[in-house]
């Protein structure tokens, strides 16, 4: 235990010291002044240290193995009516539950990844602009919290490659956190959430992704859609498209209004081939989403900052 | 970029059928985004060309009065203010009702009238470039030539401005700087119409006006090919006077492009990066073979020194880096390539002779100068798509072409470092129709690839393709496959479904799913918190930063450390919830936790971990919280079947600091830890402004997921009960242990704890179940 006055004395000690600053040459008091104030900060600072653990060592022991306080009530659970799920993680669900019943593997992304996972895997050339440090955050190590679940796509390609081998297809969704370095406001996140598709078979085709995007949001908004398609660039698909649907009427959606759902495309052959596939035998298609526009949509939400921000006033509605 | 539909259609022909409506949609579909259309039909409407038939000053005032003939019979009466009015001059009149054409985006456009100017009557207004939205000039009125119009016609008749303007999202052309002219745009256009796209092939003509003297000639060297693969350059020689006097069609268009028009040379170096995509600058000629005291323009393209200076056009001085290409004089930087010419070669109202650059460079290098320098120019967010270098030489030559009424070719240059042959690519016509699953016949194909400039032989069930110069970006099938699929309309493939097998579970996937619905059930409020968290945070929790990995480029301070626990962010967010204020509340996370002492896994990234935090709180209760937050974790084990002993909480690990040894256990699964619960230091909840009543628990979730059993027996049996009290002084796990060792095949489960005042026994009731 550190002896708090000791800590006092010592400082008033170099408190005393400092004042003799005044008789030194005017050129030495620089250096001595810095001097000086380190001292005093590490002393204060071991004072802080000692008051907090004094602090801390001011408590009462109790029972840990008891199941309720000494002279008081037992616990109760709050009532069901003040639980709720978060609304993200409820839809993410709904999400990878009609992927599943659409024989889709579910595996969840990584927060923290490298490099190779994110960009080398995934055919960027070596100095896409994507990888400076414009849009993307690294660590010291030069780790990489991942802007885009796609950073799953080669572990996702080697992990089921033997589905091919036995002569089925890769179907997974990869739902996951992403990061981008960005500033937040209402339609802008850092943090967000997205949910990736691959899919990889002897005989593919892009008919058959438009299929399966179209016949998710059929399932997702429970009506027949209307699908439309822009062309897009990624360097991990080849083709690359934008997928659109028309805005379904329960959302308040006129003819004619469409919305941007996700990228997709074509597995570019170099992505297939770093994972081991033989591009030559094997094509496959990918698609990724952001998940908060869907929810915002949903539920009419303006603000894409409620989701992060623990608001129990907001989050209570979910109930 | 912006595209003026007129403009288009004058190098691609739009069948009559197709209306403005479906080309935009058919443009949206099968080339770029259409951000937004700025329709422009009615902008210009009610203006005129007008002569000026007589000028008369008004006395002590810069106005004239002037009778105008607007095409009908009587003369019209404007007081104009321009100094540059003058009788018989073609003029543009906007008539009184309609609204100036700068101002029809504004809340109020400005409807012009007939009013009273200095008590002369003055109907309309003669317009200026500015009022007319097509320049920023404000000298004077615009001129318009004899030759183009005759008063009384309409002005967007002559110069084609009732027109749509399409606004286009650069992003969607990444890959595509050929579509960053009008001609490449309608290149593409006739290849979504179907329709052959007719070339007009630039060639450089000097036709004999090279001059035969030497120091016109320019010396070009580029240090490395990779910076620079091919650098043109074109001297022009003044030899008579450039004529700036009407307002023309180019001006129009140069504006509709979101440009301005500014100087003849600027103007013909701004219309050619429109219209071929190809970036073109002028140097001053003497100014340029000045600042390095050389015979000749000894043209030099190297990488900037660090620290290097350069003055720039907007007067600005950069400190150059070593990523910063740069056109040199001799070895004296003149300009930032790509990005802006210096000011010591200017182009000014003095200059005689000048060099028309026209040149590539690397799209890495100009992309980190834009960044570096702020720099985001027409010019430059062309370079950084990665041009083809294959017409520079000629886009330079049609710049002397139409400067040629002052100057005329002096000298040229033309440093190539390309061998730009893109290699022919092998494709069979099932490759195409099996990867986009349509039936597209092979003459389809191959009009298709033709349209657009490619070269497609035939050889038997193989196409043997080689894509034009301009394309860069063609290199596999799948690039040719895209063409097509892209060319011919991604919405003509038919959606279809394939069949495969059934999908696998995800058992932690299912396991937050199960936990999310039981702690929900139980009153308790899923959250989700960021990922990265404060030094400030993680010292207020008593969190080593060391523990965590931490970011460099972070947005602030705020999002520094990637959290090693949830237990800072839980601590958060309740302090938060108790401001709002919410009373009583227990929040919970179930998200990836990455403490840096865990070490890489082995693909060789940090090893993670799903965590489930648990944080009950309440502003007013004097009991204690650690029993409620014990409650809330034990369900969770309950519903798992997972069996688990509280320890006292010795050697916890390093993510565990935030919790007061004596008011917390470690929570054990065999002689696994795997968990938490406790309440928190006094210090913690002081730093982080939070009531007494605060407990907390954290659980690894693999070793949970890896615990749980699958197995849920339901006890139909039927008991008796009844409940047991013991004054003890031992704890309530060694009190349970002997009346469980007492009554071996009861049920027993916890009542309350009585402590009468100055006692050191406890009273502990047991709820005893005998079958």
């Amino acid at each position: 235990m550190v002896d708090v006055d000791k800590l006092k004395q010592e400082l008033k000690k170099i408190n005393d010291e400092a004042a003799k600053i005044r008789e030194m040459a005017p050129e030495k008091r620089a250096e001595f002044g810095r001097m000086i104030n380190a001292k005093r900060n590490e002393v204060l600072g071991a004072i802080a240290e000692a008051e907090k653990a004094a602090i801390n060592e001011d408590s009462v022991a109790i029972d840990i193995t008891a199941w309720s306080g000494t002279n008081e009530p037992s616990p109760e659970f709050y009532p069901a009516e003040m639980g709720s799920a978060h609304p993200l993680m409820k839809e993410l669900d709904i999400v990878t539950s009609i992927y599943q019943m659409m024989g889709f593997d579910v595996v969840e992304s990584r927060q923290l990844d490298d490099e190779y996972h994110m960009f080398d895997t995934l055919n960027f050339p070596k100095e896409h602009p994507a990888r400076d440090g414009y849009d993307t955050f690294r660590t010291e190590e030069g780790l990489i919290p991942p802007a885009h679940t796609s950073t799953m796509q080669h572990r996702v390609l080697k992990q089921f490659k033997k589905n091919l081998d036995e002569g089925k297809a890769i179907s997974v969704v990869v739902p996951g956190r992403v990061f981008r370095n960005e500033d937040v406001d209402a339609t802008h996140e850092h943090t967000f959430y997205q949910c990736e598709g691959v899919y990889v078979s002897s005989d593919c085709t892009m008919g058959q992704m438009l299929g399966i995007l179209r016949e998710f949001f059929e399932k997702y908004y429970g009506q027949k859609l209307n699908i439309r398609t822009q062309p897009g660039y990624f360097p991990f698909t080849e083709p690359s498209l934008e997928f659109m649907i028309e805005k379904p009427r329960d959302l308040g959606g006129k003819k004619g209004d469409f919305l941007e759902m996700l990228g997709c495309g074509m597995i570019h052959p170099n992505v297939l081939k770093m994972a081991g596939i033989d591009p030559s035998k094997y094509h496959g298609f990918a698609w990724g989403g952001g998940i908060d526009r869907l929810v915002m949509l949903k539920y009419g939400l303006p603000d894409v900052r409620y989701f992060e921000s623990g608001n129990l006033k907001f989050l209570r509605k979910f109930n | 970029m912006k595209i003026s539909l007129n403009w288009l259609k004058k190098y691609v022909e739009i069948p009559e059928d197709v209306k403005n409506q479906d080309l935009i949609r058919l443009i949206g579909a099968r080339l770029v985004e259409v951000e937004g259309v700025i329709d422009e039909t009615h902008k210009y409407d009610k203006i005129y060309v007008v002569k000026v038939e007589s000028c008369e000053k008004i006395p002590d005032t810069h106005l004239t009065l002037c009778q105008i003939n607007v095409g009908k019979k009587d003369l019209v009466q404007v007081v104009c203010g321009a100094p540059n009015v003058r009788e018989g001059m073609l003029a543009a009149w906007i008539a009184p009702g309609a609204i100036v054409p700068a101002s029809v985006h504004e809340d109020a456009p400005f409807v012009i009238g007939e009013r009273k100017m200095r008590g002369y009557d003055s109907c309309g207004m003669l317009a200026g470039a500015d009022e007319l939205d097509l320049g920023d000039d404000h000298s004077g009125i615009v001129e318009i030539s004899p030759e183009a119009a005759k008063p009384g016609d309409s002005l967007a008749d002559i110069f084609e401005l009732s027109d749509l303007v399409l606004e286009i999202e650069n992003k969607s052309l990444t890959h595509r700087p050929d579509c960053f002219g009008i001609i490449g745009f309608a290149r593409e256009v006739a290849g979504i119409l179907g329709v052959k796209f007719v070339e007009q092939p630039l060639a450089f003509k000097t036709s004999g006006h090279v001059a035969d003297k030497a120091e016109f000639n320019p010396t070009v060297a580029i240090e490395k090919s990779e910076i620079c693969q091919r650098y043109s350059a074109v001297v022009l020689e003044k030899h008579g006077e450039m004529k700036q006097k009407y307002l023309t069609w180019q001006d129009t268009v140069i504006s509709k492009s979101g440009m301005k028009p500014i100087d003849p040379i600027v103007d013909a170096t701004n219309y050619l990066m429109l219209l071929y995509g190809q970036p073109l600058h002028a140097f001053d000629y003497d100014k340029f073979v000045k600042v390095s005291k050389t015979s000749r323009p000894e043209i030099k393209v190297r990488l900037a020194r660090d620290g290097e200076k350069i003055i720039l056009l907007d007067d600005t001085e950069v400190s150059l880096n070593e990523n910063d290409i740069v056109i040199c004089s001799g070895d004296v930087p003149v300009a930032l390539a790509g990005a802006m010419g210096g000011k010591s070669t200017m182009i000014d109202e003095n200059t005689k002779n000048i060099i028309i650059e026209a040149a590539t460079f690397s799209l890495y290098n100009l992309r980190k100068t834009q960044m570096a320098h702020g720099i985001f120019s027409e010019a430059i967010t062309r370079f950084t798509k990665g041009l083809s270098p294959y017409q520079t030489l000629g886009v330079a030559g049609k710049c002397a072409e139409m400067l040629s009424e002052g100057f005329k070719i002096a000298g040229m240059a033309d440093e190539n470092c390309c061998k730009n042959d893109n290699s022919e690519i092998m494709i069979g016509l099932s490759e195409i129709n099996g990867l986009l699953g349509t039936d597209y016949s092979k003459e389809l194909v191959i009009k298709t690839l033709e349209n657009v400039g490619f070269e497609v032989k035939d050889r038997k069930n193989l196409f043997k393709i080689t894509a034009p110069a301009w394309r860069m970006d063609i290199h596999i099938k799948e690039d040719i496959i895209e063409e097509v699929g892209r060319l011919l309309g991604y919405d003509n493939i038919s959606p279809v479904l394939p069949l495969h097998a059934t999908a696998g579970s995800n058992a932690m996937w299912e396991l937050k799913s199960n936990l999310r619905d039981l702690l929900v059930k139980y009153g308790a409020n899923e959250i989700l918190s960021y990922s990265f968290v404060s030094e400030r945070l993680l010292k207020n929790a008593s969190q080593d930063t060391a523990n965590s990995y931490r970011i460099v480029n972070s947005i602030s301070p705020e999002l520094m450390y990637v959290r090693q626990s949830l237990m800072p962010s839980l601590l958060e967010k309740a302090y938060k919830n108790e401001k709002l204020p919410v009373e009583k509340f227990a929040i919970f996370e179930m998200n990836k936790v990455y403490p840096k002492r865990f070490g890489l896994d082995s693909e060789k990234v940090p090893a993670e971990k799903m965590s489930l935090g648990i944080l009950v709180a309440e502003r007013k209760s004097n009991e204690t919280a650690f029993y409620k937050a014990k409650k809330y974790i034990a369900k969770v084990f309950e519903e798992l079947g997972v069996v688990v002993k509280y320890a006292p909480f010795v050697k916890p690990a390093p993510e565990m600091d935030s919790y007061d040894p004596k008011r917390a256990a470690l929570i054990y699964v065999g002689d696994e830890l795997i968990g938490v619960v406790g309440e928190f230091k006094k210090s913690v909840l002081h730093d982080f402004k939070l009531t007494a009543y605060t407990a907390g628990a954290e659980v690894d979730m693999n070793l949970l997921l890896e615990k749980a059993s699958r197995k849920k027996e339901i006890d139909l049996g039927v008991y008796k009960e009844e409940d047991l009290t013991v004054t003890t002084d031992k704890t309530y796990d060694e009190a349970l242990a002997e009346v469980q060792a007492k009554n071996p095949n009861a049920i027993i489960t916890p009542g309350t704890i009585y402590q009468a005042d100055g006692q050191k026994t406890r009273n502990i009731t047991f709820h005893i179940k005998i079958a």
